[in-house]
């Protein structure tokens, strides 16, 4: 079973990081995505580096938790690394291998979209890492507010958020105890031409969609039943509140910027 | 929006969330092959089922996606877009197959979205990014049509939200 499984990979803490309000972490983490790409010299990536870092120590988790999170990225670093390494053709030719020139310009722009990506990697995932995804559900819903004048279905779509965060964990056991019953049939999902293949998915995906349409049948069944009309004139159990420490953030956000500014070419 | 359709949606975002994570039949890497991206033929049986596509997207974006922010954008932004197409070309095409077929197309057209990420987030060249991420998609849509009919003769989506 995957109970091992936790959606969202938070970790639980009492850091200032872990505290602030989610709509903080997600403004800074909007911003922070637009001014990597305003890097262009070792003084302002620096100045990112030690901003990401310092942060990551601050949250107080485990490195190994950062470190597993980042595991499948870092393929994709190493070959857009070596990809720059051959196609860009600028500066001074480093050495060769057979016929392949290493220039010194490759070198520099692998480098440097390597360590854009590694930043944006982290900073984000540590959004995921210190906030609940309920925390992020009332975030996105208090942040989409404006939506409401376009009769955009704000509240429901945040309701649909935490019904479907609700039930990720349900369903994929669902999956899992469907899989292996279909699997002990004989329905072999792993071997075998890919039509086949294609083919054992029906009978893992039916059974799937009746479960999951008949648990709704339910839960829709049980809301109308108390009564439930949406989000007009409702109040919150967890208000969503900027405290001081929010300001602070912000105030060094911005003093991130301006050294970033200061630093580039 | 009715209590139904709401529900409805957000088991769905759910399960696709569920089969992104557990089933990956063709054996490729989960950066490739999505086989949840197959619940994007829903949309041909009945436009509710938009927001639950979207917001399965989103999450799955959110917690599995290792290119984290740019696949929430782009990733949702394409979805958006390939969603919406598919419903105001849906409106001319009565037949469920050509409307899938239609789909399918318009999900592998907008994969340069997808291509103008990579070119940003990894300075992938944009054209061969396009036609590879563009195949992929299509090879997995295209699959995903039979699949999706078989399951719509036993479950009858259309009727379902």
């Amino acid at each position: 079973m995957s109970n091992s499984f936790i959606i969202g990979q938070y970790v639980p803490g009492s850091s200032i990081v872990h505290r602030l309000d989610p709509r903080t972490k997600m403004t800074i983490i909007f911003f922070f995505v637009i001014i990597v790409f305003l890097a262009n010299s070792v003084g302002s990536y620096g100045v990112l580096i030690v901003f990401a870092l310092l942060s990551m120590f601050i949250t107080r988790i485990p490195i190994h938790y950062i470190v597993k999170g980042l595991t499948p990225v870092w393929f994709l670093i190493i070959f857009t690394f070596i990809l720059h390494l051959f196609v860009t053709r600028e500066g001074t030719v480093l050495f060769e291998i057979y016929t392949f020139k290493v220039y010194s310009g490759g070198v520099i722009q692998g480098f440097a979209i390597a360590m854009r990506f590694f930043l944006l990697i982290l900073v984000t995932s540590l959004l995921t890492l210190t906030t609940t995804p309920i925390e992020i559900t009332d975030a996105i819903e208090d942040m989409l507010e404006p939506l409401k004048k376009i009769k955009f279905p704000v509240h429901e779509l945040a309701l649909m958020m935490s019904i479907s965060l609700r039930f990720i964990p349900t369903l994929m056991q669902e999956t899992e105890k469907i899989s292996k019953a279909q699997a002990s049939r004989g329905v072999d999902f792993k071997t075998g031409p890919i039509k086949e293949r294609a083919k054992a998915i029906v009978p893992l995906l039916v059974p799937l969609f009746v479960s999951a349409f008949k648990r709704a049948e339910d839960l829709a069944m049980a809301m109308e039943a108390r009564g439930y009309h949406g989000g007009e004139g409702r109040t919150k159990l967890r208000a969503l509140k900027i405290e001081k420490r929010d300001i602070f953030v912000y105030i060094l956000f911005a003093i991130v910027i301006a050294l970033l500014l200061y630093t580039r070419n | 929006m009715n209590v139904k359709t709401l529900v409805n949606n957000g088991l769905l975002a759910a399960l696709y969330i569920a089969v992104s994570v557990l089933v990956q039949p063709f054996g490729f890497t989960n950066i490739q092959f999505r086989l949840s991206e197959l619940f994007n033929h829903l949309i041909v049986f009945n436009k509710k089922y938009f927001l639950g596509i979207t917001l399965g997207v989103f999450l799955a974006n959110l917690f599995l996606s290792p290119l984290g922010i740019y696949d929430l954008i782009f990733g949702v932004g394409q979805s958006v877009i390939s969603l919406l197409m598919t419903m105001g070309v849906g409106r001319f095409i009565e037949s469920i197959w050509v409307r899938m077929i239609a789909n399918t197309i318009i999900f592998s057209f907008n994969m340069f979205i997808i291509a103008i990420m990579l070119n940003l987030a990894l300075g992938l060249p944009f054209l061969i990014t396009w036609l590879t991420t563009a195949i992929g998609e299509f090879v997995v849509m295209a699959l995903g049509i039979p699949i999706i009919y078989a399951l719509h003769k036993r479950m009858h989506f259309d009727k379902l939200v």
